[in-house]
Order: C-alpha cells, then structure tokens, then sequence
C-alpha cells in the first residue's frame, strides 16, 4: 500500500469536505488551502516537482489569497454566507453540479489511470527544463492560444470595472 | 555516517543558527536603532546589553496568555504558527556554504539542493500572506483586519516584481538550482569585476531588495503594522508568546531573504578575486565557505535595520503605485532584456 499517497489523499479529501461543510468563510478558505498543499504533495509523489510548486505559488498563493482578500471586504461575510448556504435552490443546484461533476470524473479516472500506469517516465522527467521544451515545442500553439484567452479575460476584467473608459 | 544522519544534523544546525540569528538580530535591532537616533539603547543585561533577547523571551513566555472574547479561538492561535512555519522552512534549499569533506565523504552546505530550488521559496514566500491574514482576522478588531488587508494587497503586488527578478537570474544561470546558481558565480566577469550576479543583475538585483522589503513587511513598507494609523495592525490583539512568534517570524524571514541576495546576486560563499578552495585544506575551506557565507548575509540584515530607522513611511497608495507603475513594468522591461541578451551572446 502507498502510504504517502493515502495520507495526502485523504487529507485532500477530508479538507474538501471541510471547505464545502465549514460556515466560517475563512476557515473555508483555509480548508481549501489544505487541499491545495495536498495536491501538490500529490504532485511532488508523481514525480512533478514543477506542477506542485506552481499548485502552492499560483493557486494557494495568488488566487486564494484574492478569494480572502474579497472575503475581508464584505460586511460581516458569516450571515451573508449562512444565507446563501440556507438556500434551497442554491443547495439543490450545488448538489447536481457536485454530482454530475463526480460522475465525471469517475467515469475518466479509470480510463487515465490504464493511460499512465502503462507508461514508463522517460529520462529527465519532471525537471524543469524538460518541462519548458515540452511546453515551448510540441505545445506552443496551445500555450499562445492560452495566453491570449488571459489576455481577453483581463481585458474583460477592466471593462468590468470600469464603468467610462 | 550514513546519509540520514547527515541530513539531521545539517536540518538541526541550520535551524538552530537561524533561530539564534534571529535572537541576536532583536538586539542589533535595538542597539542598531539607539545608535543611529544617538542614544544607548538597551545596555543593562550583560555586557553591551546582549543577554537582553533573554530577557525579553522570559519576559514574553511569563507573560499572561490573552485571547480576546470575540476572537475566533482556533484561528487566533493558528496565526502565528502560520506565519513563522514557511519562514522556517523556506531556508530549507538555501546553500550557506560549499561543502565539507569529513573522513573522505563530502558534505554539500545545503540542506537539500532540489532543481526547483528557488521556485520553492517563491512559493513558500506567498504562503506567508496567511499567517498575517488569519491572525487580523480572528483578533475581530477593525485595526486587525485593515492590517490583514493592507498586508494582503502589498503581499500580491510585491510578489510579482519579485518573482520576476528572481526569474531573469534564472535565465542569467539556466538553473534553478541555488547550488549550481553559487557555483556558476566563481571566477571574473568582464576580466576585472567578481562574477556575481549584481554586476550581471543590476536592475534585478534593485527590484529584488525593493520588493523583499515589501514582502518582510519592513520600513519603508510596513504598512500592515503602521503604529501611527492602526495601532500595531494584525498583531494589535496579541501579547505574550504569541507577539513573539510573530515578531520572530520576521526575523526569520529576513534571515532568507538576506541569505537569498547573497546567493542570487552577492557571489555566494566566493570571495572576489580568491580561489579559497586552492589553498585551502578540506575541513578549513568548508567551514571558511559558511563564514564568508554569513558574513556577507550579516551585511543585509544590517541593511534591513539600517533601513529600517533611516527611511520613513511610504503613504499606502505610493505603495501600490510603486508596485504597480514602476516595479512590475521596470521587471518585464528587465526580464526582455535579459531574454534578448542571451538570445544574441548564445
């Protein structure tokens, strides 16, 4: 039995279920930090040492920080939370989401995990140069295509905000 | 000696060493401060006042433990465990030093040399924004959580010409290992200047110090803990040993962050014009490393406390503008000009 893998997992899992049960906005946030740590000490076990760190620096780092950030801007976030989470349809929709999401995701697992455990890691794999070649070569288009899809999200965030360009 | 208890006793001695640079780092704080206001400063515990961090960690663990009665309890004891838990670990891939040979074996004065090295210490620097949200937070104070904010946005804003310095370092070196970016250093640069990273880095090394002021919450950008607008912001609720973890935290921090300049831009353990390791016996040229090491990391933490009683406060706003304006573009501009360097010379 993998042990480093159970550990994280499950820790990843439990987390998840925290994030989704806790009423407290913030200790939401950090239960889904959690999961974030655990995924990339998942990462780090699949021999992606470059995908964990950018896991910590980009999600647990940038983007929930910005979550919290918005968190300490609302007024009194704890009854405001309570009501959207007492909300029926609300609860309703989430539970659909949440469960076609699963079936998703189950139905891919066994498919991706026959996928990878058929493979052997070539030579270098995971080191960050690799990475780059991969990315800049065989995935260029993919990645430009990408930037670009930022690019109009971005400017899509100023007009938002800004009522008169 | 097998390799397990190599790595304890290096992960020991390094923790060790930055905890009690950290102690001493509260004294020339103090002392540092008294000097250049023209004062004594504290001169009463032992000789030149140095038992003073001793007395002010007795003082901090007698001290009666308060939790305000509206906090929220698990995340006001949270935060500060948050806060000084990634200062500690970030110095986990920092050389502080080249190696030693001990009865044939070679011991690398590096806790662990991963190829993601400084990625690392990007990383963990970001997660430090949770200690200080978390702690102004549950202190349910109002001065509390501007602090959290203030310490958020400057938290994000800075992070970003940081990594983008540290990345075009990481072009210079095509590396991101801190042990092969220490070696790459040895030798001249341009036949007369020591190859350290400052000479190749000039701009990047300014918008790394520029920003790693900002991320160690230091003066000039100290703003999450102006005392003159919002009492002593995420900290304001907490006292005895709790206070001190935060403050000790950033000693610690600033332990990194020093060590972090030395050997991204200030030659490592290599002193100019001076191949130590030619004349040098084994055991004598390892130890001579980590001294040279921290003698130059000593010089930054002075810096940090030079700084510190010699710059005042920026107004918040010139804060986020010097982020954003002139720090962010000023590292992309450095960041293509590195990239077009190299792209031509290689």
């Amino acid at each position: 039995m993998d042990l480093y893998f159970w550990i994280f997992a499950v820790m990843a899992v439990a987390a998840g279920l925290f994030t989704i049960s806790s009423w407290e906005p913030l200790s939401s946030a950090l239960g889904l930090l959690t999961v974030f740590i655990a995924l990339s000490a998942l990462y780090l076990h699949l021999h992606a040492p470059l995908v964990a760190i950018f896991q910590v620096t980009i999600y647990a780092g940038a983007i929930l920080v910005l979550i919290v950030f918005v968190l300490m801007l609302l007024v009194s976030p704890g009854e405001r939370m309570r009501a959207i989470q007492e909300n029926a349809s609300y609860r309703v929709m989430g539970g659909i989401l949440g469960l076609s999401m699963l079936g998703l995701l189950a139905a891919g697992t066994k498919g991706v995990s026959d996928l990878i455990c058929a493979r052997s890691l070539p030579q270098g794999f995971g080191h960050p140069s690799g990475f780059g070649d991969m990315m800049f070569r065989e995935y260029l288009l993919h990645f430009e295509v990408v930037s670009v899809l930022l690019l109009v999200a971005l400017i899509g965030a100023i007009y938002l905000a800004k009522k008169n360009i | 000696m097998n390799d397990w208890v190599i790595a304890i006793i290096k992960v020991v001695f390094i923790w060790v060493w930055t905890l009690l640079v950290a102690v001493v780092m509260t004294w020339v704080e103090r002392r540092g401060a008294a000097m250049i206001q023209d004062r004594l400063g504290p001169n009463r515990a032992g000789p030149f006042g140095l038992f003073q961090p001793l007395a002010d960690g007795i003082k901090l663990f007698t001290k009666e433990d308060i939790i305000p009665a509206n906090a929220n309890r698990i995340l006001f004891i949270l935060g500060p465990i948050l806060f000084s838990l990634p200062a500690f670990s970030a110095y986990a891939v920092v050389p502080f030093g080249d190696k030693i040979v001990i009865a044939g074996k070679e011991i690398i004065l590096q806790v662990s040399d991963v190829n993601v090295g400084f990625l690392y210490v990007v990383a963990l620097g970001s997660m430090a924004v949770y200690g200080v949200i978390v702690g102004g937070w549950a202190s349910n104070n109002k001065f509390s959580i501007l602090g959290g904010l203030r310490s958020t946005a400057q938290l994000i804003s800075y992070e970003v010409p940081w990594g983008l310095a540290l990345l075009a370092a990481a072009l210079v070196y095509g590396t991101f290992s801190l042990r092969e970016i220490s070696i790459a250093q040895q030798g001249t640069f341009l036949g007369f200047l020591p190859n350290w990273g400052i000479f190749r880095q000039p701009l990047g090394f300014l918008l790394f110090i520029v920003a790693a002021y900002a991320e160690a919450n230091r003066v000039p950008f100290d703003l999450p803990e102006a005392e003159s607008e919002i009492v002593a912001g995420y900290h304001t609720e907490y006292g005895s040993m709790r206070l001190g973890l935060y403050l000790f935290g950033e000693y610690v921090n600033l332990c990194t962050l020093s060590a972090l300049m030395v050997t991204l831009y200030f030659g490592s353990w290599h002193l100019p014009y001076l191949n130590m390791e030619a004349f040098l016996g084994p055991i004598s040229y390892g130890i001579a490393s980590f001294l040279v090491f921290f003698l130059k990391v000593s010089f930054f933490l002075w810096l940090f406390v030079w700084v510190r009683w010699t710059v005042p406060r920026f107004r918040y706003d010139q804060v986020m503008g010097l982020g954003w304006k002139s720090l962010i573009p000023l590292a992309l501009a450095n960041l293509f000009v590195t990239a077009l360097a190299i792209q031509l010379t290689v």
